[in-house]
């Protein structure tokens, strides 16, 4: 019975929106604020990629919003995950040391692909505001770098990541401390500091490259510990 | 003025960092919490008079609308603001320091709050609403009781499928306008008011309506209130289902005061109330008989939105302080009360003050005259029989009924307690929490109590401020026409 009454739901919610699809003035919408915002952005944040300066200026907060939704979800996984945390992970660490050997030729690429990753990761989340990219983008490459070994190798380097939490924390504190400190020049919060700089030069925008800096930092931390978390791999607390 | 944003700020910040401080110091990071809650009460306050008879909007990040995300502060908001603050220190889990990022949760459950509360902005509203769901989802599904992972697993999956529906909502009011801020929305009024735009508006009701346990939506509550503790019940139906609320008020006030949509929240909210009481007539255990009756409660919160305007806005808010506090307080006190009402037996012999507390609620639950609750339904009653339409006709009776009902299970409930004790009765070994919660519980009836004499003035402080917040020239002139700021030059 509950079956056919979902069924029901969901086909009288897409008959719905089909009709109002056909209602809405696709191709022809009056983008009052998204025209608003391609007029002005270049002068008022003078970022040369107007994606980042909506992601970081116009809507900044939402952009915190969505850093403390990922960080919500991590804190979850890590609640959860934390409470049935087993005995049988040495039996893991044995197998994985054994399997070590068989597994030489991806470990070291591995070892190749690191320092390239960590360049390409930087690169895209120092360029956000230049290029397509940023932070949330090169915070996962970073994530990546650091959790390959792990992820091809569940179990191998069992360790208490403290230094994830660090990050993860001291990113989040970052970001909203730049916020507030606009407030102290009575502006507003998230207000672009430091002057807009050279029209496409990499030190321009304010402080928007250091807001993205904080957040592919923040994003990268998170998807580590999650990715370690995962594999069994910390015990946070 | 700007410095409100700190509401949403510091919890954040101390969310963050509660996970690195722990590692220093256990204390300092057990006491981030509350403290910033405390000074979140202390600045409300203190912003109280800043306020006066003028609302004021923030510009976030310097940008005026329709650009940038308007927080919009009057009473209303600063108000809500105070309660989330304070019944967030009721609820904080002060014994439970083994889980720090639980901590942390409830932090950003409190920055949400303020932002669901401050935002004037649809898609910034979205985005707390989501936060706040990601964060009740990992406080419900962290209970220690077996079966809670499978309930928040089940209330997983409905708020997500509200949630979709609510951003649906929202994406289509973007495509017809092209802008979010409520206040730039509300200029344009007439767009919206097509079949496309009442859609989207039905659809943002429902998709927030998995929170307000709203009637078609609201299947997880009985068994996510059934898992959690009492604390956290509490919480979420006194304190998370009313920010869903006000999340569709701020909608339904500025941008759809429609007959159509009207007639639907009266429909909606009677079958809210009708299922609600029906179910917790049948209830075995105080928790279900609790959750249902809160459903009933939200109905009615809904069939008084039913009324435009002022009226709708000032019963309402009426309605979801004493559901807040009456409600609030009767989960706290079921910490006392634990198991089937056969093992309550004799209860109130035992202990007559918990007996005494709980005749209060329940008293101003019903509307026995000298309680608040029976000045809010008469105001309730004679509202709706001042319209016209038959709808609200029906409305007054269903009102009637469901009250005879609700007093039907609760007096069995009190006779229960006030029987003669049996010999065999095994007393139910009591939660580690219950003593602090029995004397929230106490403390909440003492506000009922002292708030009876003072029932005509704090009815019209409200309807000031409901007219504060309902006067939409107001609203739009306070967010639409700011003088350029200083911005960046």
């Amino acid at each position: 019975m509950t079956k056919y009454t979902s069924l029901l739901f969901i086909a009288g919610l897409s008959f719905l929106l089909f009709v109002i699809v056909g209602y809405l003035p696709i191709a022809e919408n009056p983008m009052v604020a998204g025209k608003a915002i391609l007029g002005s952005a270049q002068q008022e944040v003078g970022s040369a990629n107007i994606v980042t300066s909506v992601v970081l200026a116009y809507r900044g907060l939402d952009t915190l919003g969505e850093l403390s939704i990922l960080f919500a979800a991590a804190s979850v996984v890590g609640l959860l995950l934390g409470k049935s945390y087993s005995t049988d992970s040495v039996k893991t660490q044995k197998s994985g040391q054994a399997k070590e050997y068989k597994q030489f030729v991806v470990l070291k690429s591995l070892d190749l692909l690191f320092p390239m990753l960590l360049v390409v990761g930087m690169y895209i989340i120092v360029h956000g505001h230049l290029t397509p990219g940023g932070g949330f983008q090169g915070g996962v490459l970073l994530a990546v770098a650091f959790s390959m070994r792990s992820i091809v190798n569940p179990g191998s380097d069992k360790k208490n990541h403290y230094s994830i939490t660090f990050i993860e924390g001291f990113a989040g504190f970052s970001f909203i401390l730049i916020g507030v400190l606009a407030l102290i020049t009575d502006g507003n919060f998230l207000q672009p500091l430091l002057g807009k700089g050279e029209f496409g030069s990499l030190w321009s925008a304010g402080t928007l490259p250091l807001l993205y800096l904080a957040v592919g930092l923040k994003v990268g931390a998170e998807l580590a510990g999650l990715l370690f978390e995962l594999n069994g791999e910390e015990e946070r607390v | 003025m700007n410095k409100m944003i700190l509401l949403i700020a510091l919890p954040l910040l101390a969310a963050f960092l509660i996970p690195v401080v722990a590692k220093f110091s256990a204390t300092v990071s057990r006491l981030l919490g509350p403290v910033v809650l405390a000074f979140v009460l202390v600045f409300v306050a203190l912003q109280w008079n800043v306020v006066g008879r003028d609302s004021f909007a923030i510009f976030l990040g310097g940008f005026l609308p329709p650009v940038g995300i308007v927080f919009y502060v009057d009473h209303f908001s600063l108000m809500f603001s105070a309660i989330i603050a304070a019944m967030l220190l009721v609820v904080w889990p002060w014994g439970q320091y083994t889980a720090i990022r639980q901590q942390s949760l409830y932090m950003l459950l409190a920055a949400s709050s303020f932002g669901l509360v401050l935002s004037s902005d649809l898609f910034n509203l979205y985005v707390f609403y989501e936060l706040l769901a990601v964060a009740t989802y990992g406080l419900v599904a962290n209970q220690p009781h077996k079966a809670a992972p499978a309930a928040a697993l089940r209330y997983l999956f409905v708020s997500c499928a509200g949630s979709v529906m609510l951003l649906i909502g929202i994406g289509i009011i973007y495509t017809i306008t092209g802008t979010l801020n409520i206040a730039h929305l509300a200029t344009m009024i007439g767009k919206l008011h097509g079949l496309a735009g009442l859609s989207a508006f039905i659809l943002i009701v429902v998709g927030a309506g998995v929170k307000a346990e709203m009637f078609p939506v609201n299947s997880w509550v009985p068994e996510v209130y059934g898992t959690s503790s009492k604390s956290l019940s509490a919480l979420l139906a006194g304190l998370i289902s009313k920010l869903a609320v006000v999340l569709i008020l701020r909608v339904l006030l500025m941008l759809f005061q429609v007959d159509v949509v009207l007639d639907l929240l009266l429909v909606v909210g009677i079958l809210g109330v009708l299922s609600g009481e029906m179910v917790a007539w049948r209830a075995k255990d105080v928790t279900r008989m609790l959750s249902f009756s809160s459903i009933a409660q939200l109905g009615l919160v809904f069939v008084a939105l039913s009324l435009s305007g002022t009226i709708g806005l000032w019963l309402a808010v009426g309605l979801m302080l004493h559901h807040l506090l009456v409600k609030g307080g009767l989960f706290l006190l079921a910490d006392s009360m634990p198991g089937s009402f056969n093992s309550l037996k004799g209860l109130a012999r035992r202990s007559p003050i918990l007996g005494a507390i709980f005749l209060i609620f329940i008293f101003s639950l019903l509307g026995i005259p000298p309680f608040p609750g029976f000045w809010i339904k008469l105001m309730l009653v004679i509202n709706l029989a001042q319209q016209d339409d038959v709808l609200y006709q029906i409305a007054i009776g269903v009102v009637l009924f469901a009250t005879v009902i609700e007093a039907s299970y609760l007096f069995k409930l009190v006779r229960i307690m006030y029987q003669k004790n049996d010999e065999n009765i095994i007393k139910p070994p009591q939660t580690s929490t219950s003593g602090m919660n029995l004397l929230y519980a106490k403390f909440f009836a003492l506000i009922v109590v002292v708030s009876m004499p003072f029932v005509s003035p704090i009815s019209d402080r409200l309807k000031d401020m409901s007219r504060q917040s309902v006067n939409a020239e107001n609203y739009i002139e306070t967010i639409m026409s700011q003088p350029k700021l200083g911005g960046q030059s």
